[in-house]
C-alpha cells in the first residue's frame, strides 16, 4: 500500500516538473512548483503512516507553512517584475545571460 | 721570507695598487695620484722580481755542478698553494698559489720591467688626457700587471686560465681606452672575440685533461705524462686544444687578425700588451707545460709549422703597411711565429730566449714609434720624413731596436734569432726553416723601409717635431741598453749562463747551428737592409714599377689576404643566419603554440557561453538531467 | 480490494487528472482552478492516511490561501483585459521526456526498494500528539518558522508596495 501512495506522489511530482519546465508564464511555473511540493507532502504523510513516526506529519505541516510563505514572496516578486518589465513571460527575463 | 713568499709579494704589489685605484674613486679621478700609486706598485714588483731572480740564481749557481740529466721527467719548483675548491676525500679541486722556478722568475722580471717602464712612459705620452681618464688608464695598467704576473706564477691550469681571461679583459679595456672612437671600440671587441675562440679550445682541453687525470696541477700532470700513462690520441687532442688557446692569444695563423686592429689603443699599451707580455703568454704557456707537449710530438710538429707559416705570412703583410704601428704589429705576429717554431722544433730554450729579447726590442720600437707619433700627430709613415735630424735621440734608439729585430750582431736579437734558426734546422724541419730564413730577409727589409720613410728620405714632415721629454726618453734608453745587454744572456761566458739557469727546466743549452748558419742569417739581414736603402732612400728602384710587376699579389697582400672579409662573412652567415632561424622559431613556433592555446581557450569559452541563456527553465533542465544521472548511478552502482 | 485501496484509486485518478490539467490548460485561471481541485484531492488522500488535521490544514491554507493569492497575482499581471491565452513553451517534447524519465527513475526506486513491514501504526491521527510534538521535539523549527513568516510577510509587503 505504501508503494501505491509513493507512486502517486511520484506521478504528481513528475507532472509538476513538466509544468515547471514547459510553462511560459511565470505564474504557471509557480503552479507547477506547487504541485511538486504537494507531492512531497503526500510522500511525507504516507511514510509517517506506514513507518510509525510523527516526523512525517510534522514535516508535512512545516512544508505547507513554508510553501505558503514562498508563494507569497514569489508572487510579490512576479508583481514587481511585471511593474518594471511589463511582462511575466519567462523567456523575456534573461538578464543573467552570459 | 721564502721564495714563494716573495713571489706572493710580487703578486700583491700591483694587486694592492689595482684594488686601491678600483675601490677609491677620489684617488682615481685625481689623475696623477693614481699614476703614482700604480708606479709604486709596479716598481715594487720589479724590485722584488729582480731580487727573486738573483736569489734563485745564487741557489742555482751553487747547485750548477749537480746538474740533472734528461730533465723533462722531473721539473722541480717551489709551490705554495691555498686550497680554493675543496673536495671530500681527495685533493682540492682547485688551488690558488704560486709556482716559483727559474722560468717563472725570469718571465716575471721581464713583465715587471716592461710594465714599469711603460707606466713611466705613459706619464709623458698621456699627459694631455683628462685626470679621470688618466686614473682609469693606470687602474687598468695595475690590473694588467697583476693579471699577467698571476698567469706567470700559476701552479695549475685552472689558475692560469683564470688569469688568462683576466689578461684578455685588460687587453679589451686598454685597446678600447679611447672608447668614444668607434674604431677603437670595434677593435677591442674584435680582439676579445678572436682570442675567445682560442680560449674555448683552451678550456675544453684542460677539462678533458682533468677528466682523464683528475687534476689541473702542473707537477702531477708532468709526472703522468712522463710515465706515459695517457692514451696518445686523447692526450694529443687535449694538448692540441690547449694550444688553440695559445694560437688565439699569441696571434698565430689563423687567429692573427686581431693584433693589427689592436693598435687602436694608446701606444704604450701596444708596447706592453701587444708586444712584450700578453701576446707572449701563449709562448709562455707552451714553455711552461713543455713536458706535456713532449709526450705528443705530432702536436709539436704542428706548432712548428704553424709558427713558421705565421712568421712568413705576417712579414709579407708588413711590407705594404703605411701605418707605422701596424708595421710593428705584423712584425710582432711574425716574431711570435719564430718563438712558436722554436718551441715546436724541440728548442724551447731558444723560443723563450727570443721571447725575452723580443720583449726588450719590440717594446723599445713601440715606445719610440709612440714618441714619433706624439711629435707629428699622425701614424702615417708617408706623412713623415727626415725626422732623424729633428729627433736624433729617438732615431738612435729606433735604429738600435730595428737592428736587434733584424738580427745584426752584437745585438741580442741576433743571438736569439740564430738560436731559433739553429733549433729548427737541428730538428730537421727543412720547409719551416726555409720559411723562417726568408722571413729574416723580409723582416730587415720592412723594418728599414719604416726607418727610411720615417727618419730619412726625401720628404719632410710638417710642423716642428722634437725629441720627447725625459720621462719618455728614460724608458727608451733603458730598453735600448737592455736590447744590447741581453746579448750577454746568449753567450757562454757568465759563470752560470742564462741557458743553464733556466735550462734546469727546459733544456741543456741554447742550440748551435751548423757553421754556415750565422753567415746566412746575417747576410740575409744585411741584404734586406740594403734593399730597403736602395728602394726608399736612394729610390733606385721605384715602388711603382715593382707594384706593376707583382700587381695582383700586392693587392692581395694589401687586403690582408682576405682573412678579415672571410671572418666577417662566416660571422654573418652563421651567427646572423642562426639568429634569424631562432627568431623564426620563436615567433612562429613558440609564440604560435601560445597563440593557438589562447585562441582555443577563447573559442571554447564562446562555445560554452551558449549554455548561459539566462532563462531559469533552461537551468532547471540541467538540474533535472543531473538528478537523472544520479539516479542512474545509484541504480547501477 | 480493501476500502482503502478503492478510495486511493479514485482519489488518485482525480488528483492526476486535475494535475495534468493544471499544467496543460491554456487559460491560466483555469489552471488555478484545477490546482484547487488537485489540492482538495490531496486533502482526501490525507484523510485516507488518517491525517485529518493535516487534511484540514491543507484545505484551509493551500486550497484557500494559496489559490487566492495566485488569483490576485494573475489579476495584477494581466497585460490586456481578456488576453488570457498563452501557449506552451517550446520544448514540450523534451520536457515530457525528462519528466517521464524522472517518473520512471523514481518509480523504479520505489518499486525495487525492499518492502518494509507496512503495518500501520495504531495511535495515529492524534492531533493532540501532533501539538505535543510541535512544542517539545520540534519547538526549535517551530520558532524558526515563526521568524520565517515574519520575514516572508515583510518581504512580500516591501516588494509589492507601490513606489512613491
Amino acid at each position: 500500500m505504501l508503494k501505491a501512495y509513493l507512486l502517486v506522489a511520484a506521478a504528481v511530482f513528475s507532472i509538476g516538473l513538466f509544468g515547471v519546465l514547459t510553462r511560459r508564464n511565470a505564474i504557471g511555473i509557480l503552479l507547477g512548483i506547487e504541485l511538486m511540493l504537494n507531492a512531497v507532502n503526500i510522500n511525507l504523510v504516507a511514510f509517517a503512516r506506514y513507518g510509525g513516526s510523527m516526523a512525517g506529519w510534522v514535516l508535512a505541516l512545516f512544508t505547507i507553512a513554508i510553501t505558503v510563505a514562498e508563494v507569497a514572496v514569489g508572487l510579490a516578486i512576479v508583481i514587481v517584475i511585471f511593474r518594471v518589465r511589463r511582462t511575466v513571460e519567462a523567456d523575456h527575463l534573461t538578464l543573467l545571460r552570459g | 721570507m721564502t721564495e714563494t713568499g716573495l713571489a706572493l709579494a710580487i703578486l700583491a704589489a700591483p694587486f694592492g695598487a689595482a684594488l686601491l685605484l678600483g675601490c677609491c674613486p677620489p684617488i682615481r679621478r685625481a689623475g696623477l695620484p693614481a699614476a703614482v700609486v700604480s708606479l709604486v706598485g709596479s716598481g715594487a714588483a720589479l724590485v722584488m722580481a729582480v731580487g727573486l731572480v738573483s736569489w734563485l740564481w745564487r741557489g742555482a749557481l751553487y747547485a750548477a755542478e749537480a746538474r740533472v740529466g734528461p730533465v723533462y721527467g722531473l721539473i722541480t719548483g717551489l709551490i705554495a698553494t691555498v686550497p680554493w675548491l675543496p673536495q671530500t676525500g681527495a685533493a682540492p679541486l682547485a688551488t690558488f698559489g704560486v709556482f716559483v722556478d727559474p722560468l717563472s722568475a725570469a718571465m716575471a722580471t721581464l713583465v715587471a720591467l716592461v710594465a714599469f717602464l711603460v707606466q713611466l712612459y705613459s706619464l709623458g705620452y698621456l699627459a694631455g688626457e683628462a685626470p679621470g681618464a688618466l686614473g682609469r688608464y693606470y687602474f687598468y695598467q695595475s690590473l694588467f700587471a697583476f693579471s699577467m704576473l698571476g698567469l706567470v706564477f700559476a701552479p695549475d691550469f685552472l689558475q692560469m686560465f683564470i688569469f688568462w681571461e683576466l689578461v684578455g679583459l685588460c687587453s679589451y679595456l686598454l685597446i678600447g681606452f679611447y672608447y668614444q672612437r668607434p674604431a677603437a671600440a670595434a677593435a677591442a671587441v674584435k680582439a676579445f672575440w678572436v682570442t675567445k675562440l682560442g680560449d674555448v679550445g683552451f678550456m675544453i682541453g684542460i677539462v678533458l685533461l682533468w677528466g682523464k687525470t683528475g687534476t689541473f696541477e702542473f707537477l702531477p700532470l708532468f709526472r703522468v705524462a712522463g710515465q706515459g700513462a695517457l692514451d696518445a690520441g686523447y692526450f694529443a687532442l687535449c694538448m692540441g686544444l690547449i694550444y688553440l688557446g695559445a694560437i688565439g692569444k699569441s696571434a698565430q695563423f689563423p687567429l692573427h687578425v686581431w693584433l693589427p686592429d689592436a693598435m687602436e689603443g694608446p701606444t704604450p699599451v701596444s708596447a706592453l700588451i701587444h708586444a712584450a707580455t700578453m701576446v707572449a703568454a701563449g709562448v709562455y704557456l707552451v714553455a711552461r707545460t713543455y713536458p706535456l707537449f713532449l709526450a705528443v710530438p705530432d702536436v709539436l710538429t704542428g706548432i712548428a709549422w704553424i709558427g713558421a707559416f705565421t712568421a712568413l705570412l705576417a712579414a709579407t703583410l708588413a711590407l705594404v703597411q703605411t701605418d707605422i704601428k701596424r708595421v710593428l704589429a705584423y712584425s710582432t705576429v711574425s716574431q711570435l711565429g719564430y718563438m712558436m717554431a722554436a718551441l715546436g722544433a724541440g728548442a724551447p730554450l731558444a723560443g723563450f730566449f727570443h721571447l725575452v729579447t723580443h720583449g726588450f726590442f719590440k717594446g723599445l720600437l713601440f715606445l719610440a714609434a709612440g714618441a714619433v707619433i706624439h711629435a707629428v700627430a699622425t701614424n702615417d709613415m708617408f706623412q713623415m720624413g727626415r725626422l732623424g735630424g729633428a729627433m736624433p735621440k729617438t732615431a738612435t734608439v729606433f735604429v738600435v731596436g730595428a737592428l736587434a729585430l733584424a738580427g745584426i750582431p752584437p745585438l741580442s736579437g741576433f743571438f736569439s734569432k740564430e738560436a731559433v734558426l739553429a733549433g729548427v734546422w737541428r730538428a730537421g724541419l727543412s720547409v719551416p726553416f726555409l720559411m723562417l730564413a726568408l722571413t729574416v730577409l723580409l723582416t730587415a727589409f720592412y723594418m728599414f723601409r719604416a726607418i727610411f720613410l720615417t727618419f730619412y728620405g726625401s720628404r719632410r714632415a710638417a710642423g716642428h717635431p722634437h725629441d720627447p721629454p725625459a720621462v719618455m726618453l728614460g724608458p727608451l734608453w733603458v730598453l735600448a741598453f737592455a736590447s744590447v745587454g741581453a746579448s750577454v744572456l746568449g753567450t757562454e761566458w757568465p759563470r752560470l749562463t742564462f741557458a743553464q739557469f733556466v735550462a734546469r727546466d727546459l733544456g741543456a743549452s741554447l742550440p748551435h747551428g751548423p757553421g754556415w748558419l750565422m753567415p746566412l742569417s746575417v747576410g740575409l739581414a744585411v741584404a734586406g737592409i740594403l734593399a730597403a736603402w736602395a728602394v726608399y732612400q736612394r729610390e733606385a728602384l721605384s715602388t711603382a714599377a715593382v707594384i706593376a710587376v707583382l700587381g695582383p699579389l700586392v693587392r692581395a697582400v694589401e687586403r690582408g689576404y682576405g682573412f678579415d672579409a672571410a671572418y666577417a662573412a662566416v660571422y654573418r652567415a652563421v651567427l646572423l643566419g642562426g639568429a634569424r632561424v631562432v627568431g623564426w622559431i620563436d615567433r612562429y613556433l613558440v609564440d604560435g603554440v601560445v597563440n593557438v592555446a589562447s585562441a582555443w581557450t577563447l573559442r571554447a569559452g564562446s562555445g560554452l557561453r551558449a549554455i548561459q541563456t539566462g532563462r531559469a527553465q533552461d537551468y532547471l533542465y540541467g538540474v533535472t538531467a543531473g538528478l537523472l544521472l544520479l539516479l542512474v548511478i545509484w541504480a547501477w552502482a | 480490494m480493501t476500502g482503502e485501496a478503492i478510495g486511493l484509486g479514485a482519489i488518485a485518478v482525480v488528483l492526476l487528472c486535475s494535475s495534468l490539467l493544471v499544467v496543460l490548460s491554456k487559460n491560466l485561471f483555469h489552471s488555478v482552478l484545477w490546482l484547487a481541485a488537485a489540492l482538495v484531492a490531496t486533502a482526501g488522500l490525507f484523510v485516507l492516511l488518517h491525517a485529518e488535521f493535516l487534511a484540514a490544514v491543507q484545505v484551509l491554507l493551500y486550497a484557500g490561501g494559496v489559490v487566492t493569492i495566485v488569483v490576485f497575482a494573475i489579476m495584477l499581471t494581466e497585460r490586456l483585459a481578456g488576453q488570457t491565452i498563452q501557449q506552451m513553451n517550446r520544448g514540450i517534447a523534451w520536457g515530457a521526456v525528462l519528466a517521464g524519465a524522472v517518473f520512471l527513475g523514481v518509480g523504479a526506486v520505489v518499486v525495487r526498494a525492499p518492502t518494509a513491514p507496512g503495518r500501520a501504526s495504531a495511535a495515529f491521527g492524534n492531533t493532540a500528539a501532533l501539538g505535543q510534538a510541535l512544542l517539545t521535539d520540534w519547538v526549535l523549527p517551530f520558532e524558526v518558522l515563526g521568524v520565517l513568516f515574519v520575514a516572508a510577510l515583510l518581504g512580500a509587503l516591501y516588494l509589492a508596495r507601490v513606489d512613491e
